[in-house]
């Protein structure tokens, strides 16, 4: 597949904040959720939600759909998926995915007990 | 009435928006964006029937009707997957011109909450988009998908009785 260097720029500079992954997070639990719902989870202001949903959707990690008089936001999980791909074979994949499984788990149990 | 959710993918795909349309429509050839199945229909217009059958004809794996057809931009169908007895999604493909390309953007909708349907229909949404990219950009799919359609050819045989063409003729509405 051949790259698309400015897409993959926009995708790495957006993921590449605390707060937009955050926002991230919320979409990604919350499909359909609105503006204000992104605002409501964060002491940031609504225009510094809007200057980094801007940015997600640039990057389209983030795509958002006008219903009526609300705009709703989705996930939209292709460009991970193009990274994934990219650097990841069957083979790398199978194990690194039993790693990071084994650290989830171990620190999940971290965080029960501490 | 279950809980159902909205799943959308997005890509943008190197390419005009007649190529792209036409992948996602075509008849008589198989599809290698759409896990390798041949699109039959009794004519792509609203109300119409559309089945995905295996290339030999023998197995249906996805049915449904078409609710909007606006050629190169907009096309809206019904769908289930034989195989599972999830109620009936509603999946929309939307092509615009943008930036020398094509965006293309897949959307399900009224997908069962918790079901295998969802399961499928969040692989496969990303996996349709990035696969068409491909097959548009480069005239074929990626190497892993390539190997997973040998894959499906061996487990043809395989497949859940539910699934046999004989049980989903195109004259008989699905919905």
């Amino acid at each position: 597949m051949s790259e698309q260097p400015e897409t993959m720029d926009l995708v790495f500079r957006a993921l590449g904040h605390p707060g937009r992954r955050r926002i991230l997070d919320i979409v990604k639990n919350r499909p359909g959720c609105c503006v204000n719902d992104v605002c409501d989870s964060f002491s940031m202001s609504r225009i510094g939600v809007m200057k980094h949903l801007r940015l997600l959707e640039d990057a389209t990690l983030i795509v958002s759909e006008k219903e009526g008089r609300a705009r709703k936001l989705y996930h939209n999980a292709v460009p991970i998926q193009m990274i994934y791909d990219r650097w990841t074979t069957e083979y790398s994949s199978f194990w690194a995915g039993r790693m990071t499984k084994i650290k989830y788990r171990v620190e999940e149990k971290d965080e029960r007990n501490g | 009435m279950a809980d159902t959710t909205k799943i959308v993918s997005k890509i943008h795909i190197k390419g005009t928006i007649q190529e792209v349309w036409r992948e996602i429509t075509k008849t008589g050839e198989i599809q290698k964006s759409m896990f390798n199945m041949q699109l039959h229909t009794d004519g792509l217009a609203p109300g119409a029937q559309i089945r995905m059958r295996t290339k030999n004809g023998k197995y249906t794996g996805v049915v449904g009707e078409v609710l909007e057809f606006d050629p190169p931009n907009r096309y809206v169908h019904t769908f289930r997957f034989t195989n599972f007895d999830d109620p009936y999604c509603t999946v929309s493909y939307d092509l615009r011109e943008a930036n020398g390309g094509v965006d293309f953007t897949l959307t399900s909708e009224k997908v069962p909450v918790g079901t295998k349907t969802e399961k499928q229909m969040r692989q496969g949404g990303d996996w349709i988009v990035k696969t068409l990219k491909s097959v548009v950009e480069t005239g074929k799919p990626g190497m892993g998908v390539r190997m997973l359609y040998v894959l499906f050819k061996l487990m043809e045989p395989m497949s859940p009785k539910s699934t046999l063409t004989s049980n989903w003729p195109l004259e008989k509405s699905v919905t």
